[in-house]
Order: structure tokens, then sequence, then C-alpha cells
């Protein structure tokens, strides 16, 4: 048994598991110990936060299998949250559904729009790709702001807190194990498929298309594969966020969210479910930052006001500094410093990659 | 060479057109590739040989004629598909996936061999467990036989080119491919790597039989290897035969070296 050996590794099934040592395993432990005992020691203000930052990231890992892997660039992201969302709140008013329906109801909804948002992919690259995708999120905003007219629930659609088995999910408590749950399941599913035949012909198609043709990847069905699992798990996302929230109107997604969920992607550092998960926290916490250094810093009280905006400046700021000064985002900062203390004390030539 | 005319045909290209536009790349093209051989096929820059594999592997879609493998008409379909009934290529500037390690690269060229479906894939079932352990093993064993086993975890990016045009060699045979097409295997290396991959060619060709064209500019090395020449000039067929008959053919030497009358000779 290799817990009993070293860490030599004497079978090709080691090199498919995430957790192989014994310090790893160790560290996990340690991890998933500090989630659980987290909500119990968190200030109110600090349990919202995490709940905002694991529900980004279920979003920001969806995002990251299409345009970090598979290399396919989307700004429909706000429009399918919108839509898992507003599929959650129309089956609740309508038909009073609960959760168990909804949710399954969103992913599919997500699915659907995806293989048909994921078609212009198959003639597009980059920019007009993105374009293209625009499209989603107007047609989706305009079919959310039509429903929520015409019902008269202008000012948004109220849904009551879901029930799992019985519990109703009504404190903060709870909401963080549930979206814990889900950030942990995509990511899981998301590793999964990286590990496996889908996620290499993913990653090879972003690298060179006609190469990855050419060795017997069918790539349009990758492309729209890529396209369907991302928007339906974004959906999803869309439906978990209706039910956290207890509201959804359109408002609430904008363009401006699409951005927020391309700069997890880029300021995490592409092609890296790790580059996720930090993108999401960073994008989630910049915005309190900035309030919060706002506050400590002798500011004139008459700039206070200006708190958004210099929030979006200095959002926009630091996307562009990601862009021109590490390309690799917060992974890339993260591996070159575990390079430093791998090496330590020995000096070290940076590593590219 | 009797032994090889009795050789049951692997690939066919029959009456071969090719035009882009106007321009007329591929000219009443024919050529007959059998079990076993290694078909080299020469030409000067520009007649068209890398196209004749683009034609092969359904990069490029030939205006006229028909290209046959296995009792099927390969002309009209899908690059991928071309790919799936077992034709593996490499190219001549290696195309490796940069960002992924030697060991996916490998197995990216093994995508059609593999039989999992998405589902599994997403709860990486017992049965995805078992596929990815049972092609790992087929793919350590290819990249044991070009020797590069040892790099099987690095990223294709910090190989040196005749590394990566080696592995993109091993890539091509991950398919297991029926035939192999070689597009300038031997461009970009020196003579030391080229003598360790007509060391792999040969091997591939005793130890295995696939059946091989092979683009190619070094004369020498095609000399000395292949069965057979096959002579473009400008598109068009110009000779085939032993390579010591058809490099001696003034013809040929004409194509080479350009328009000196060389027939009366």
């Amino acid at each position: 048994m290799p817990s009993s050996s070293g860490y030599f590794r004497t079978h090709y099934d080691q090199d498919l598991r995430f957790i192989d040592t014994r310090t790893q395993r160790y560290c996990l432990w340690l991890l998933l110990a500090w989630l659980a005992i987290y909500p119990f020691l968190a200030t109110e203000m600090l349990l919202d936060l995490a709940n905002q930052v694991l529900l980004a990231s279920v979003g920001a890992i969806a995002l990251m299998l299409l345009t970090g892997f598979a290399g396919q660039v989307s700004l429909g992201h706000a429009g399918l949250l919108a839509a898992g969302a507003f599929t959650a709140g129309i089956l609740f008013k309508e038909f009073a559904a609960p959760v168990w329906v909804t949710l399954p109801a969103s992913a599919a909804i997500g699915a659907v729009l995806g293989l048909l948002f994921g078609l212009p992919s198959l003639r597009l690259r980059g920019l007009y790709l993105a374009v293209s995708t625009l499209a989603l999120h107007f047609i989706v905003a305009y079919l959310g702001g039509e429903y929520e007219a015409k019902r008269g629930f202008s000012s948004g659609i109220v849904i009551d807190p879901p029930v799992l088995f019985g519990w109703v999910l009504d404190s903060a408590q709870a909401w963080y194990f549930v979206l814990l749950a889900a950030s942990a399941g995509t990511l899981l599913l998301a590793a999964n498929l990286l590990r496996s035949k889908t996620g290499r012909a993913w990653r090879a198609i972003h690298d060179r298309e006609a190469v990855a043709e050419a060795l017997g990847v069918n790539v349009p069905a990758h492309k729209l594969l890529a396209f369907v699992i991302s928007s339906s798990l974004t959906a999803m996302a869309g439906c978990l966020f209706a039910y956290f929230r207890g509201f959804v109107s359109v408002e609430a997604f904008t363009l401006f969210l699409s951005i927020q969920y391309v700069a997890m992607v880029i300021v995490g550092g592409m092609g890296s479910l790790l580059g996720a998960l930090l993108g999401a926290a960073f994008v989630v916490l910049f915005p309190y930052g900035i309030e919060w250094a706002m506050a400590i810093l002798p500011i004139p009280t008459r700039w206070s006001g200006m708190v958004f905006a210099v929030d979006y400046a200095a959002f926009g700021l630091v996307m562009i500094a990601f862009l021109l000064f590490e390309p690799q985002g917060l992974v890339g900062i993260w591996r070159r410093m575990q390079n430093y203390f791998l090496l330590w004390p020995f000096k070290q030539q940076l590593m590219r990659k | 060479m009797a032994e090889q005319d009795l050789a049951p045909i692997a690939l066919t290209l029959d009456h071969l057109f090719l035009e882009f536009g106007g321009l007329s790349v591929l000219q009443n093209l024919s050529l007959t590739l059998r079990a076993g051989e290694l078909l080299a096929l020469i030409g000067p820059n520009g007649a068209g040989k890398t196209s004749v594999l683009n034609c092969i592997c359904g990069i490029y879609r030939p205006s006229r004629g028909s290209i046959r493998f296995a009792e099927q008409q390969l002309v009209g379909r899908l690059p991928h598909h071309i790919a799936q009934l077992g034709i593996a290529r490499t190219f001549q500037h290696g195309e490796m996936f940069q960002g992924m390690t030697v060991l996916e690269n490998l197995l990216v060229g093994r995508h059609a061999r593999i039989r999992t479906g998405v589902f599994g894939e997403a709860l990486f079932s017992r049965a995805v467990r078992a596929q990815e352990i049972l092609h790992r093993r087929r793919v350590e064993e290819i990249l044991d036989f070009v020797e590069l086993s040892a790099f099987r975890h690095r990223p294709m990016a910090s190989l040196s080119f005749a590394q990566q045009k080696l592995a993109g060699f091993a890539r091509a045979l991950a398919l297991e491919p029926k035939v192999l097409l070689l597009d300038e295997p031997s461009a970009g290396l020196n003579r030391d790597a080229r003598e360790d991959l007509a060391r792999f060619i040969l091997r591939i060709k005793h130890e295995t039989g696939i059946p091989m064209i092979w683009v190619e500019h070094d004369m020498q090395m095609v000399a000395d290897l292949s069965d057979r020449l096959y002579v473009l000039n400008h598109g068009e067929y110009l000779t085939d035969g032993a390579p010591k008959e058809v490099l001696s053919d003034p013809k040929v030497i004409a194509a080479y070296l350009g328009g000196a009358k060389h027939e009366a000779a």
C-alpha cells in the first residue's frame, strides 16, 4: 500500500488520484475541518462573504471550463445566471415548484441555451464569438424583464427559502453548507472531466484546433459539449443565487456581472481550476477591500460618496495590471511562491511553466 | 519488388485534382500504397507533397477524384472521421500541444480509441478509471518505443524541437493507425536526430508493418530507407520506382535543378 511505503508510485492508478501522498491527505482533512467550523466562528459579515465566494466559484469554475480550458470566449455568463434564476422564479411563482424541480429545470434550460449559443463557436472565434454570446445576455434580460412586467412583478420575484428533505434553508449557516457542497461538487465534476478524454480534447482544441481534428477529435461536438456543460452549471448557479437572495430581478444580471466572471477567470489564471476559485474570491472580495481601504485611509469625506466610482476604476486597473504583468493570474503567483519555497535557500531561475 | 507488388492495397488515390480558386495544386494524381510499404513522396518545393497528405486526411477537399481506404471513400469525410478510421499523421513543424504534458499529448492522439462517455467521466466511474489506466499503459509502451519515457510528465514546451518531433511521431502512433502519414519528419533535425528518426521509421516498418507515406527532402535518407519513391512536380506525377533508379532519372534531376534539358541523356 502506498500509505505505508514511501511516495514512490507503483501503479498508473496513483497518477489519476487527486490526493496521493499522506501529507496531501492530512492537508485535505485540515482544510475540511477548517471549512466545517468556519461558519460557527465567523461573524455574520464574514459568513456572508464566504457564501458569496462559494456561489461565485460555481459560475467561475463553469466559465473556466469553457474559456480557460476549451478556449471559447463567452460574455453571456450573466445571461445564463439570469436564465437559471428566472427558471427558478417562474416555476416557483406559477407552479409553486420545489427546489428539486427548479434546479434540474434550470440545468436543462442552461443546457439548451448553451447549445444554441454555442453554435456560433463553430464558425467564429475570439472577439467575434464574444460578441455573438453577448446576444444571449440581452435576449435573456429582455425576456426576464417582459415576464416581470406582464405578471406585475415589476420590482422582482420573491422566492421562499427552499426546503431540502424537510429542512428549511433560511439561515446563513445552512446556506454555507449547501453552497460549499455545490462548489465542491462542481469542482470535483470539473476536475474529473479534465483528467479524462473530454478535458484533454478541450485543451487540445484550445491549443491547436486543426491538429486536434486531424487526430480524431470531433471538434464541433466538443465545443458544443463545453458550452452545454458550462451553461448548465452556470444556470444551476443562477438557480441557487435566486434562492440564496430570495429574490429575482433582471437588475441583478448586468453586463458588468458577465465581465466580473471573465475577470475571475483572467485574474485567477487561465487554464486552472484553482485559478477559478482564487479568481472568484478575489473579484467578490475586491469591492469590500476597496471600501475598507477608503474607510481607513485619510480620504476627505466629500470623496467617500464616490466609493462605487473608485471601485469600478480600481477594478479596471487591476484587470489591466493582471493582463500586462501576470497573464498567468493568481495561480501564476502561487506557483512562483511554491517554487521559491521548494528550492529555498538556493537561488532559483524563474521557471516559466 | 515483385513481393511488394503482390501485397494488398492499403490506400489508393485515383485521378485526384485539387484546386484553390483558379490555382491548380494537384492534377490527375494516382497513387497506390501497398501493405507494409514505405513510400517516400518527394519533389521540389511547392510540388504539392503536403497537399497530398492534407487531401488524404480531409483537411483539403479534392475537386475531383477519389481516395479509397479499406473499401471506404475518404473524399468528403471530415478529418476527425478519417483519423478514427485509422489514418494518422505527423506535422512538419511538430504542432504539439505546448501546454500539455508529453503523456497528455499522446493521450489526445489516442482520443479515437478511448471509449468513455461524458457522464461517466464527470463522476470518474470505475469503468472510466479502468479505461484511463488501460490506455495509459499502451501510451507508455509507445513512449518507451520512441525513448521519451523519462519526459512523460514534462510540459511539451520544455522539450527540444527534435524531441517534440519524436513526440509527434509517438502521438500519431498512439492512434494505432493502419496508415501513417509523415510530413517531413526530418526537417529541422540534426544528423544525430535524423539517425534516431531513421531507426524509428525502420522499426515501425519491420515491427508493425504499418504502411507509410513519407514526405521528405533529405534525398540520402530517402534513398537509404524507402521501398519506393514517388516524385511530384508542379502537382503532377513525374515518376515512381526504386530509389536508385528514380534518383538517377534525368527527369527528376531536371525537376530539382531547374529547366536544363536533360531529356536527351
